[in-house]
């Protein structure tokens, strides 16, 4: 099997410059509203801090909460299926289907079906499955995976759109205002719902409480799925859990204004058992989670409750797109999640970092993901997986970084070869891959520790004894 | 169900999982504004309409008098002081939904930091209704207004409906070069009539966001 070479794809998009300028400037602007709306509630870091606090003592009493939630939920009317990897929940989801004969399906937007491979699966048996969720349906007559957890199209121009509806909608090539597109996407979406035998979702979150599931939208599509269908189908990881319904309202707060900055999602819709005449399922997947569980250096990351908001601070991802991360998730949460999935298909994620720490900044729960980063990649050079240049900077990095002496010699070696060097060497791409986009700086005159033994240190020093003199 | 697949998970997740961990309680965060200001603010923001009414018989006249409401559309209502002419006997085949123009419902609880109202399968009746219907109206009692959602969580009993959700504002999406439009796939414009407002105006008035106005595209469909 081929390696994900995220760097290659993301050239790719970064020379397609309207793309990327478009692309950058819809997730900035998101991340940007986050700030604002988040520096509107006082709380906001308290709030993070206990959102974090909360998962953890979930993901802590896990067993515990999946036997409460699933209890109640089989009592409010759910049949409950536990599967324990993609092929599972997809065949149990095609049994449900065969018994009630379903054709055609609607689903909305779940991050947990498109890890399983759900669609293809369940199009090779002969079932018509439409995408509900505007961006997403972009995507699937595109024939390409999302770019984003909460906006599968954003790295598409509303040309592109428009192509694509003209090609397989039959819509007129040359309008391509987002509000003609929009009526494309609802007329033809409301034939299918009339014609869908079961709707499909994913879950935000599930209550242990009281054994229902919350799903999050903007677009009414999900609410459209769950209630005018016979037969409704959910799917949720097993960490999706949350112990009380007052719980809701800290993620709630949380979830939206960190994904887009808005204050909630226009349908935030619970579910608590079928509607009359309804049957309705909950299939609970674990797929690798409960590995995932037993890290004691990696446990953390079920946190997560994918909003998104990492990938809209992503200096790497914004310029980039979902699309070169060639994974279910993609951007910062899709770099350290993907190599759990596959270590030697991903092995290079981790690598699309700059290290500026903003999405451990921003996230809303605290998911520590610039620590999991160089986890993985720790994990990829002991595999055997690292490609030369990294195992190279890994192997330096140990003896250097680990004694001081060593650090001083390194910082000296290296304000040498950028003021004596040629330029054809020091910034050379192939020696220097950094340098392909950028020019070295100037070398300063001095290292840190030169100017710091000059001008800092003495007088720290004096500081000091003057402290203990005052004593 | 598939007891082997539960009982392995559960098994694996006893095994693995890292020491237990605390679940802390915490305060129900205040909201710090006015309620009835955040919410017409809130919601007008997420494109929704608002139009304050003395009392409750107030509004239903001047619903009754709306272009929405005239004989020739197609009404559901799912509350006994107004009467719509698309009701059971239609509905027997729920997709039938698709066909209506107009819905007219009510909330049991507003909620001033977002703008949202809260329905529930009770209050809709048939929840598909109000998703599939190009306009909603909403009645709100002024009096159910809670300010924030720590408040809101705590006055409903999820379990006791089978759907409840808060809706705020029309069905939006911003799925194209996150251009916001307004009236996504399910209601183009909701509009809420809160009630017994003091200090309503005489006559009332609709507010609005300038940006909230569904009809740019409408031409489309």
């Amino acid at each position: 099997m081929r390696q994900v070479n995220q760097v290659k794809l993301g050239e790719e998009f970064i020379n397609k410059r309207e793309h990327r300028e478009s692309h950058d400037r819809c997730l900035w602007a998101a991340r940007m509203r986050r700030d604002t709306v988040a520096a509107s509630i006082p709380q906001w870091e308290e709030m993070r801090a206990l959102a974090s606090d909360i998962r953890k003592h979930v993901l802590s009493n896990l067993d515990q909460y999946l036997e409460q939630f699933a209890k109640n939920a089989e009592s409010n009317g759910f049949h409950v299926h536990w599967a324990k990897d993609a092929d599972e929940h997809n065949r149990i989801i095609l049994d449900i289907f065969k018994k009630r004969d379903v054709k055609v399906v609607t689903k909305g937007k779940s991050m947990t079906m498109d890890e399983c491979g759900m669609r293809e699966f369940l199009e090779k048996e002969g079932i018509e499955i439409n995408e509900a969720d505007l961006g997403e349906r972009i995507q699937q007559l595109d024939d390409q995976r999302p770019s984003h957890i909460v906006m599968p199209a954003i790295h598409k121009l509303r040309s592109d759109v428009a192509d694509i509806f003209a090609r397989k909608l039959g819509s007129d090539r040359d309008i391509d205002d987002p509000h003609y597109l929009n009526s494309v996407m609802r007329a033809d979406m409301r034939k299918r719902y009339v014609r869908a035998d079961a709707g499909m979702n994913g879950v935000n979150f599930g209550i242990a409480e009281t054994g229902g599931i919350t799903v999050c939208t903007n677009e009414g599509n999900a609410d459209i799925s769950a209630n005018l269908p016979p037969l409704f189908v959910a799917s949720m990881g097993i960490e999706k859990i949350l112990p009380r319904q007052s719980d809701l309202a800290l993620f709630i707060r949380l979830l939206s204004r960190s994904a887009l900055g808005l204050d909630i999602t226009q349908y935030t819709s619970h579910y608590h058992g079928p509607r009359k005449g309804q049957e309705a399922h909950i299939v609970i997947l674990d797929n690798g989670r409960s590995d995932r569980l037993s890290s004691s250096d990696y446990w953390e990351v079920l946190k997560c409750i994918r909003c998104g908001t990492c990938m809209n601070t992503c200096p790497v991802f914004r310029r980039t797109s979902g699309i070169s991360y060639d994974a279910t998730y993609m951007g910062p949460i899709g770099i350290v999640l993907e190599p759990s999935y596959d270590l030697y298909k991903y092995a290079r994620l981790p690598y699309s970092c700059t290290h500026c720490g903003s999405c451990g900044d921003v996230c809303p729960v605290q998911v520590p993901i610039p620590r999991l980063i160089l986890y993985w990649r720790d994990v990829v050079v002991k595999q055997g997986y690292g490609e030369t240049m990294h195992n190279l900077e890994q192997a330096a990095a140990e003896p250097i970084l680990k004694n001081s002496r060593n650090l001083m010699l390194a910082e000296k070696i290296g304000l040498w070869a950028l003021k004596n060097l040629p330029k054809g060497l020091t910034e050379s791409p192939l020696l220097n891959p950094w340098a392909k986009e950028h020019t070295n700086p100037e070398p300063p005159k001095e290292t840190f520790r030169q100017y710091y033994n000059r001008e800092i240190k003495p007088q720290i020093d004096a500081d000091g004894e003057k402290a203990g003199e005052n004593k | 169900m598939n007891g082997e697949a539960k009982n392995e998970i559960l098994a694996k997740i006893r095994a693995g999982k890292p020491a237990s961990q605390p679940l802390p309680d915490f305060p129900m965060y205040p909201y710090e504004g006015d309620p009835e200001k955040g919410f017409i603010d809130h919601l007008l923001g997420f494109d929704g309409r608002a139009i304050k009414f003395r009392s409750r018989e107030d509004a239903v006249e001047w619903l009754k008098n709306q272009p929405e409401m005239e004989a020739s559309k197609i009404i559901y209502s799912s509350v006994p002081y107004i009467e719509g002419n698309f009701g059971e006997d239609e509905l027997a085949d729920l997709r039938e939904a698709q066909k209506i123009e107009t819905c007219v419902t009510e909330s049991e609880m507003g909620v001033g930091e977002t703008g949202s109202v809260w329905v529930t399968d009770k209050s809709l009746r048939h929840p598909v209704c109000a998703l599939l219907s190009r306009r909603m109206f909403v009645f709100l009692d002024r009096s159910k207004l809670k300010g924030g959602m720590h408040e809101a969580y705590a006055s409903i009993k999820l379990g006791d409906n089978q759907y409840g959700a808060f809706y705020s504002g029309p069905s939006a999406t911003a799925d194209i070069e996150a251009v916001r439009i307004t009236g996504a796939q399910g209601p183009l414009a909701l509009t809420v009539l809160l009630y017994n407002c003091a200090d309503a105006k005489e006559p009332p008035e609709l507010l609005i966001s300038p940006n909230a106005d569904s009809s740019v595209w409408e031409k489309y469909l």
